[in-house]
């Protein structure tokens, strides 16, 4: 533990590592890394880069200081540093509909960032420290005779925490905000800084509260079902959007909250799915915005139904993009298979009347309207049929610096499907000591 | 000697602003250099006392039994004297180069400066009475300042501000007179001074005169419904909406709630009455209402009067939880929200006073031509936020912890008005910053090329405020134990 200094005598700021801060830390930083390279390309047709520098670096700090963060209250600091510094990259283009959603996405996050405040005064008071530990650290003496009290202020702060994660009900900001930023900055926060919330509320129910003061509560059952609305939820509204970035955005909010689902469940396995897709997503929705920035760089078409054909004309781009849309719709051999495995596995083990298989099927259906949002774009880019063009046909692969951080990325997502059992039993082994 | 002392410090500002008029200076400069100099000179004369504190009372006058005009210095008394001392240089400093643009400044400076004497009276007084006194003459020497630019709209406000403040000192009266009755004394004592022998079966009476009282001190803090003066006075120049309307006169409201419920009537009497549920839920109302006000406030100046209006129920609600410990939240944002108010209320100024811009839709890309300002009214506005590592972090914090630490269920509905309160504050505040630094692409800026960063007069008192919030939100622990120790009573 590094204890920076006190804000006050009992708020110290201190970092911490453990095997939370680790997983976090590793996909942000091939994320940033890739989308930094990606973004080298695409800013060329931007304005005010340096402003998007400073920001975009900024984020990277503090997202840095989110995942080694080692008490609730450092974390709360780096969270609500986290919206402020993230909000111009939204702005970043400065038209009407940007400005917008810029504010948007500030209003939302800083409401959610004050509904965490809120269980973090109470927290304060019933708990023994401030500090993440294993297990909560919830003083049972203080507590008894206040378990309801305590349960509303969890509540409220996952909930707060889910607002980051675009979770139902509070999910609208992430369709408008994400979309808009320039390519690199909407897969970063598609990508990583979502998952902000998704760390928050892990530290949350496992690291203050713990898994066995909430376990069987309504305060679970209420989470779970919010989770699996927004699973089905929002597949359904990718599946019926027309704009391709916004499309992806949609699949963010219906995938992170896989992720939730999984912690919710409270089970082994289903954690353990959860760390697994936060992994997988990560590399899976940045490779995703990244092709999507990389054909609006050198085709300017946004929609989806502009795009017969772009397999033709970029086809490795095409061919990554194709290989990840199989990972998340969780084809074997992807990470997307093995997160979505645990998740389905777990959420069958919990033995919770009801939810312990609406969970799978759930997830199921939401994998079927995955595939049908995502692999249109591919079959009408590589099957544009008879009456396409193919004179006009021109190459227009992207350069190197676009399309390797892509690679990469596929590559990674690939591997981590042929190769999971280190990583896998790594996780178990962290996950075993929070259950 | 020292307990003289607190006499003179609240009689030199008032001879200094008497005199004003009457001396011929040759030069503007000849009477700021004046003016500034007796102002340090005085509020270095106040911190000598806080240092040096005077152990026993001063009787200055005394009328008919134990009605005395007696002044004394203990703790809350020096964080409300020491607040306006380290306030009223800066200030004066800043208006120097505000008043440029007005007329009259003689006769500016001399209320601006008498309030200075008036408002250490009320921070000094020993006693209900003597409070009382500066309390109506902090009204009148006030109500000049607002009619200073003698438009018709100045002289409706200051019309308002004067019948409001005079008709809450009215209600106030009522509890002084309750307090000479029911009391064993009316000196301030922590805990109160209520006779309980006296009282006898009359509780519910002498709590329906708290409930008056505290509305009537609270037209001052302007807790709804009496806040609609501090809006529109407004009007007032600057450095008098800044400083007077942010800090001193409204802050006097606040003081003047404390030391009736700590120290007249006393928590003991009051904790767990429907009297405190009443006046909790009317600060709580406030809070939120003076928000969403300043939400939809387009006047930027106006925008923040709404905004005071909220911050000040913050402090009423930390003195109606009524423990040491919301004594303790009530006094740091009393302290903190003041840093935070005026810095915000001066970049204000600073905008009009450089590019005559009164509404936040003209706002459009000026943070680029005025680096300096926006850049520490946006520090301002992560204070007012509470983000942490910026005062009002700190000051909510406090606030929020002696909410959950009374247990009290209204309480904690109260920290979830904190929290909207919050967020309306982000977006009240925020939209401005967003604004200036980023405008919209189609944005043509060649009309804004003239306008440039103010002066130093102006820059020097917005830097040390900016510093000032972010020490405090780094680095609180001194004074936050300070006003502990004053919140127990061990000054």
């Amino acid at each position: 533990m590094y204890l920076l200094f006190n804000l006050t005598e009992n708020l110290p700021i201190l970092f911490k590592v453990d095997a939370m801060s680790i997983i976090f830390a590793a996909v942000t930083i091939i994320i940033f890394l890739g989308s930094g390279i990606f973004s080298l390309e695409y800013m060329k047709h931007e304005q005010k880069k340096k402003r998007f520098y400073v920001f975009y670096l900024l984020a990277f700090l503090v997202l840095m200081g989110l995942c080694f963060a080692g008490n609730l209250i450092t974390f709360y600091l780096f969270f609500e540093m986290l919206t402020l510094a993230s909000t111009p990259l939204v702005l970043h283009s400065g038209s009407r509909e940007a400005n917008m959603a810029g504010l948007k996405y500030l209003f939302y996050s800083l409401c959610g960032a004050y509904m965490a405040l809120f269980g973090l005064y109470f927290v304060s008071k019933y708990g023994n420290t401030l500090t993440f530990s294993e297990g909560g650290v919830i003083n049972q003496e203080l507590a008894a005779g206040h378990t309801g009290l305590l349960l509303v202020a969890a509540f409220v702060m996952i909930l707060g925490f889910s607002v980051k994660a675009g979770m139902f009900p509070m999910h609208a900001w992430l369709s408008a905000a994400h979309p808009v930023a320039p390519a690199p900055a909407s897969a970063v926060l598609s990508a990583v800084i979502v998952k902000a919330g998704v760390l928050g509320i892990i530290r949350v129910i496992y690291y203050i509260f713990g898994a066995a003061f909430l376990k069987g509560t309504w305060v679970q059952t209420a989470f779970m079902v919010l989770t699996l609305i927004t699973i089905f939820m929002g597949s359904m509204l990718a599946y019926r959007e027309p704009v391709l970035k916004k499309r992806l955005a949609y699949s963010t909010v219906s995938q992170v909250s896989y992720i939730l689902f999984g912690l919710s469940a409270m089970d082994m396995n289903s954690v353990t799915g959860g760390v697994l897709h936060v992994i997988a997503h990560g590399f899976i929705k940045a490779a995703l915005f990244l092709c999507a920035g990389a054909i609006i760089y050198m085709t300017g078409k946004t929609k989806v139904e502009e795009l017969k054909g772009i397999g033709k004309e970029m086809p490795l781009l095409m061919w990554c993009y194709t290989i990840v849309s199989l990972g998340l719709i969780g084809i074997p051999p992807t990470g997307g298979f093995i997160s979505k495995w645990y998740l389905a596995m777990g959420s069958l083990e919990t033995g919770i009347p009801g939810f312990s298989w609406i969970g799978p099927v759930v997830l199921l259906v939401s994998a079927l309207l995955t595939a049908g949002y995502l692999l249109p774009i591919t079959i009408q880019g590589f099957f544009p049929g008879a009456d396409y063009d193919y004179k006009a046909l021109k190459k227009k692969e992207p350069s190197a610096l676009m399309t390797v951080p892509v690679l990469i990325l596929t590559v990674l997502t690939v591997f981590m499907g042929l190769f999971p059992g280190q990583l896998i039993s790594w996780i178990q082994q962290a996950v075993t000591k929070l259950i | 000697m020292r307990e003289i002392m607190m006499f003179i410090v609240i009689l030199l500002p008032v001879v200094t602003g008497i005199v004003i008029p009457f001396l011929p200076f040759k030069k503007r400069k000849h009477m700021e250099i004046f003016l500034e100099s007796f102002v340090i000179l005085n509020s270095l004369l106040v911190f000598w006392l806080l240092m040096n504190r005077p152990a026993e009372p001063f009787t200055l006058a005394k009328f008919t039994g134990d009605l005395t005009i007696t002044f004394k210095l203990d703790g809350m008394g020096m964080v409300f004297s020491g607040l306006v001392s380290a306030l009223w240089p800066l200030a004066t400093l800043y208006a120097f180069e505000y008043m440029t643009k007005e007329e009259h400044e003689k006769i500016f400076f001399t209320f601006y400066t008498m309030t200075f004497g008036v408002t250490l009276g009320i921070a000094l007084a020993g006693n209900m009475l003597t409070m009382y006194f500066f309390y109506e003459l902090l009204t009148l020497v006030t109500v000049p300042l607002v009619m200073h630019t003698l438009t018709r709209e100045a002289i409706l406000a200051s019309r308002k501000y004067l019948y409001y403040s005079l008709g809450g000192a009215a209600f106030a009266f009522i509890g002084l007179i309750f307090i000479v009755i029911y009391g064993n004394t009316t000196d301030f004592i922590l805990g109160g001074v209520l006779n309980l022998d006296k009282i006898g079966g009359r509780t519910d009476v002498l709590l329906l005169i708290y409930v008056m009282a505290f509305m009537g001190f609270g037209v001052k803090a302007a807790i709804c419904p009496f806040n609609s003066w501090l809006p529109d006075a407004g009007v007032a120049p600057t450095p008098v909406t800044a400083l007077l309307h942010a800090v001193a006169v409204v802050k006097a409201g606040a003081f003047a709630i404390l030391r009736l419920t700590y120290y007249s009537f006393g928590t003991e009497f009051l904790k767990g009455t429907w009297a405190q549920n009443v006046v909790m839920v009317i600060v709580m109302f406030t809070i939120v209402y003076g928000c969403s006000r300043a939400v939809k406030e387009t006047h930027i100046k106006r925008r923040l009067a709404y905004s005071t209006i909220s911050n000040l129920s913050y402090i009423l609600f930390g003195a109606v939880i009524m423990t040491p410990l919301g004594m303790m939240g009530a006094l740091t944002h009393m302290v903190f929200h003041a840093v935070m108010k005026i810095c915000s209320f001066f970049c204000a100024g600073a905008i009009m006073h450089q590019t005559d811009k009164h509404y936040v839709h003209e706002l459009d890309g000026l943070g680029y031509q005025m680096p300096g300002v926006f850049a520490i009214f946006t520090i301002s506005a992560f204070g007012l936020m509470g983000v942490p590592g910026f005062a009002g972090f700190i000051s909510k914090w406090n606030l929020a912890g002696a909410a959950v630490e009374s247990g009290n269920p209204l309480a904690y509905a109260g920290i979830v008005c904190l929290l909207i309160s919050a967020l309306l504050t982000a977006i009240y505040m925020l939209t401005i910053v967003v604004r200036a630094f980023f405008p919209e692409k189609s944005f043509d800026n060649s009309k804004i090329k003239e306008y440039r960063d103010p002066n130093w007069k102006m820059m020097v008192p917005l830097s040390i405020f900016a510093i000032l919030i972010l020490i405090f939100g780094l680095y609180s622990g001194p004074i936050v134990d300070f006003l502990t120790d004053v919140a127990n009573g061990l000054y």
